[in-house]
């Protein structure tokens, strides 16, 4: 008897201790992150989605895309209110907002800041975007409020480097002066959020930021949560815990949440296309056939049905779809099986291939791996893949170890950064230069370097096409299938915009999201 | 006995040495680079050097080391390379968060595990016992990761007793003890199964002992038998098991912090690993060892004070 009362009396106390305080209206955001910690919050570099997500809501560009897009043609003003360039493209002069505050005890932001981040974000010491600003002559601030830009040669989209994106974000040259290293822990921007604290291995605080110049934030506060464990992640979630889930890349994953009541799945741009990168320089990829057998191998829609049909699309060329420049008629084969066999008996390999390649353990990743493996045994070509950790994956594809390397990546939505970085000469890994070009393709580079510099758009899309009709023929890849972004928030959430794009990787928090 | 304690002390510092040398080579034969761990894809070869040259990555092997042994052996295990913040603060932040976890989970596992297996010795090959061995095999058997799960549906998302996410508010006791709950009886299942199996066959070996024979014969009560004379004696080995046992405690705990996303060394030490945060991922490895060490010092010394024939 005594027992029962003890029991009942503990069950009751804890069922207190479990309701929610009171029903105040809310104003606090948690997310749910897959992450064990931030990495960078030093907005230039800050690469990953974890990092990437969050900056987005701290800093700002001198333009901004419109909330919910990734459109170059609606980009609009952010922290410079009107700009005008040349007749040639080269001299550009960005007109600075007046009274906008960075955050905490830093001041007015003014064109020394503008100057200083944007040299910043050009160096590689202190930027991990430096090389997309190769073409900046000079950076000059004329009075507090002008910025002057010249360039040595044109750049196919000047605003989409000074956006809200990437190196484009402004930092106060007051806090990194200050900070030093520890700056990407202690982030100072002008954006509708700051940084209050970071407890690595549970969350990031933020505040709203009272003199943002748009207006003082709806939402008070925001909890970044870092939940490595997708589970727990998605039983905070659903318990109500939690009001914004980083989701997966699954169809599954997908249905199950789209059931729970009280909960949306979001599902947006960018597509992450990702690419078979095929080595042209290394046995048995050496031989064309090779590689065209591959080709004809490869199902399309075969894998966008394992990966879900709200999620993923087929790959339509080497560069995701929609970005300009983009075309989806370049002579991109269907699976042929015969085809493919015929190729690589004619190559010399009529009892077929094994080609040894290394391939990351992140299951979605692997999974589609397997999926691609399992296509190209059909037609005799058996891929031996040596699976290792995320970050050691990414090492040894960097050192040429793997003659086939699976990538998967979205950029600024302009032909031009992904071709430069998968499949120009200069960004081949190995080379001091190196960016991502791992099948060591050489095929374009005249398009590529003739397009960045022709003023005239339509020339230049056309120079583009040519380029990935070449890419294609020369077969340096594959491509695979888009991966669009999956996140899913609680219907009380309202981001106070349509969510369609968001090139941080996840959706954009401004002054306008609230709870309904 | 402060003699004994000051030997083994000495005794560990040898291995505490090795450990710090192997734990050395073996964060660095990982594969996979800090510098691409923390700048990421996009990062060009000039900033990768950059950041190692920054983050010392770029000198000798063997300077690295030597520096870091030194530092060590005075206490200091440097600066995390992600969050630049001292690596004895976050261990210091983490460190109650698993001790806490790790003895509640220990309390559990006796407070359930000894009163199980007397008596499942007292009713040998009856119901009761078989149910207990079904039981204990059970809590072996099942994960960490899925027994957490299971008991967060049922608890979290069912009935709404406690919540999912178990990183406590700092200060706050009774929150604190509300989101342990889980966690612990996660972990304590694993240690109670452990625990009733060798208070068990201890038990039956030490009931079928002729002191108990002879107490038996004199009309010792039934209660005094099992309580004074059997189950003191069969604590010896239970003690030793449940030493032995922290360091499989301590490997449990890290998955537990990672389903109830407890701050803990275990969460910590993940982070650490998928990060290629070498100074933490150091000074973690040097936490858990010495955390053994200290354990197995203080089984000693209890087994001691249980047995006065250790001590001679």
């Amino acid at each position: 008897m005594t027992l029962r009362i003890t029991l009942s009396a503990a069950l009751a106390a804890a069922t207190l201790i479990a309701m929610p305080a009171s029903a105040a209206p809310k104003s606090d955001l948690k997310v749910g992150m897959a992450a064990q910690d931030v990495g960078q919050l030093d907005p230039h570099r800050a690469v990953s989605t974890i990092d990437r997500t969050v900056v987005a809501w701290i800093y700002n560009g001198l333009v901004r895309f419109k909330p919910g897009t990734m459109d170059p043609a609606q980009i609009e003003p952010d922290l410079a209110e009107k700009w005008e360039s040349s007749s040639d493209k080269l001299d550009w002069t960005f007109h600075l907002r007046h009274g906008v505050k960075f955050h905490g005890d830093f001041g007015e932001l003014t064109a020394d800041d503008i100057v200083f981040s944007l040299k910043r974000a050009s160096d590689a010491k202190t930027s991990a975007f430096s090389a997309d600003f190769a073409a900046f002559k000079t950076i000059e601030a004329t009075d507090p409020y002008t910025v002057h830009i010249v360039l040595a040669r044109q750049v196919p989209s000047l605003l989409g480097l000074v956006t809200n994106y990437s190196g484009g974000y402004i930092v106060s040259r007051k806090a990194v002066e200050k900070y030093g290293a520890d700056f990407t822990r202690n982030p100072v921007g002008t954006g509708p959020f700051a940084f209050v604290s970071d407890t690595p291995n549970q969350s990031l605080e933020l505040a709203a930021f009272d003199g943002y110049f748009r207006g003082k934030p709806k939402l008070e506060h925001v909890s970044y949560r870092y939940i490595p464990s997708d589970s727990s992640r998605d039983l905070a979630f659903q318990n109500g815990e939690i009001d914004l889930i980083y989701g997966k890349q699954d169809q599954a994953w997908i249905n199950r949440i789209r059931a729970l009541p009280n909960s949306v799945v979001d599902v947006f741009e960018p597509g992450e296309l990702a690419n078979l990168n095929l080595n042209i320089t290394a046995k048995p990829l050496d031989d064309i056939r090779v590689r065209q057998a591959i080709a004809y191998a490869v199902n399309r829609p075969e894998l966008v049905k394992w990966q879900g049909a709200d999620t993923a699309r087929p790959g339509q060329s080497v560069i995701p779809a929609g970005y300009l420049g983009f075309s989806k008629d370049v002579g991109l084969v269907n699976t042929d099986i015969s085809k493919a066999k015929a190729l690589l008996k004619d190559a010399g390999y009529p009892d077929g291939v094994t080609i040894k390649i290394i391939h990351t353990q992140l299951p979605q990743m692997l999974g589609s791996m397997q999926v691609v493996q399992a296509q190209l045994r059909k037609a005799g070509i058996n891929l031996d893949i040596q699976v290792v950790d995320h970050a050691t994956f990414h090492q040894q594809i960097r050192k040429d170890l793997s003659p086939i390397v699976y990538y998967a990546a979205a950029r600024f939505p302009v032909a031009d950064i992904y071709l430069t970085q998968f499949f120009h000469s200069s960004s081949i890994v190995g080379k001091p230069t190196a960016v991502t070009n791992f099948s060591h393709c050489d095929v374009a580079d005249k398009e590529i370097d003739a397009a960045k510099s022709e003023t005239d758009t339509e020339k230049q899309v056309a120079l583009w096409i040519e380029a990935q009709k070449k890419i294609v023929a020369a077969v340096c890849a594959v491509p695979l299938a888009e991966a669009l972004q999956i996140w899913a928030h609680r219907t009380d959430l309202d981001y106070g915009y349509e969510l369609k794009a968001s090139l941080s990787l996840g959706p954009l928090l401004t002054e306008a999201t609230h709870f309904k | 006995m402060i003699g004994f304690i000051i030997r083994r002390l000495l005794s560990s510092i040898p291995t505490l040495l090795a450990v710090l040398t192997l734990v050395f080579l073996l964060v660095r034969v990982v594969p996979g680079d800090p510098a691409i761990a923390i700048l990421g894809d996009r990062a060009t070869p000039e900033t990768l050097s950059a950041l190692r040259a920054e983050l010392g990555l770029d000198r000798w092997i063997g300077t690295q080391y030597f520096e870091f042994l030194g530092h060590a052996l005075r206490g200091d295990l440097g600066t995390s390379m992600v969050t630049h913040r001292a690596v004895w603060t976050e261990i210091a932040e983490a460190l109650p968060h698993t001790i806490v976890l790790t003895l509640a989970a220990m309390v559990i596992g006796c407070l359930v595990g000894i009163p199980a297996g007397v008596w499942a010795a007292l009713h040998r090959n009856g119901t009761i016992d078989v149910l207990t061995r079904l039981l204990s095999l059970l809590g072996l058997s099942f994960p960490v990761f899925v027994s957490g799960i299971f008991l967060l549906i049922v608890f979290a998302l069912q009935l709404h007793l406690f919540p999912v996410i178990g990183n406590p508010r700092p200060g706050d006791l009774i929150d604190g003890l509300h989101k342990l709950v889980l966690p612990a009886v996660t972990l304590g299942i694993v240690m109670a199964a452990y625990v009733v199996r060798v208070t068990r066959s201890s038990m039956l070996q030490v009931l079928g002992e002729d002191y108990i024979r002879t107490a038996r014969a004199k009309g010792v009560p039934r209660r005094a038998i099992v309580w004074r004379h059997g189950l003191s004696n069969a604590l010896i080995p239970v003690v030793t098991v449940v030493g032995l046992y922290v360091g499989i405690l301590i490997g449990n705990s890290v998955l537990t912090e990672i389903v109830f996303n407890r701050p803990g060394l275990g969460k910590v030490i993940v982070s650490a690993l998928t990060q290629r945060d070498y100074t933490m991922l150091q000074g973690m490895m040097v936490i858990y060892c010495f955390l053994i060490v200290v354990v197995n010092l203080i089984t000693d010394i209890s087994y001691g004070l249980i047995d006065p024939r250790v001590k001679q």
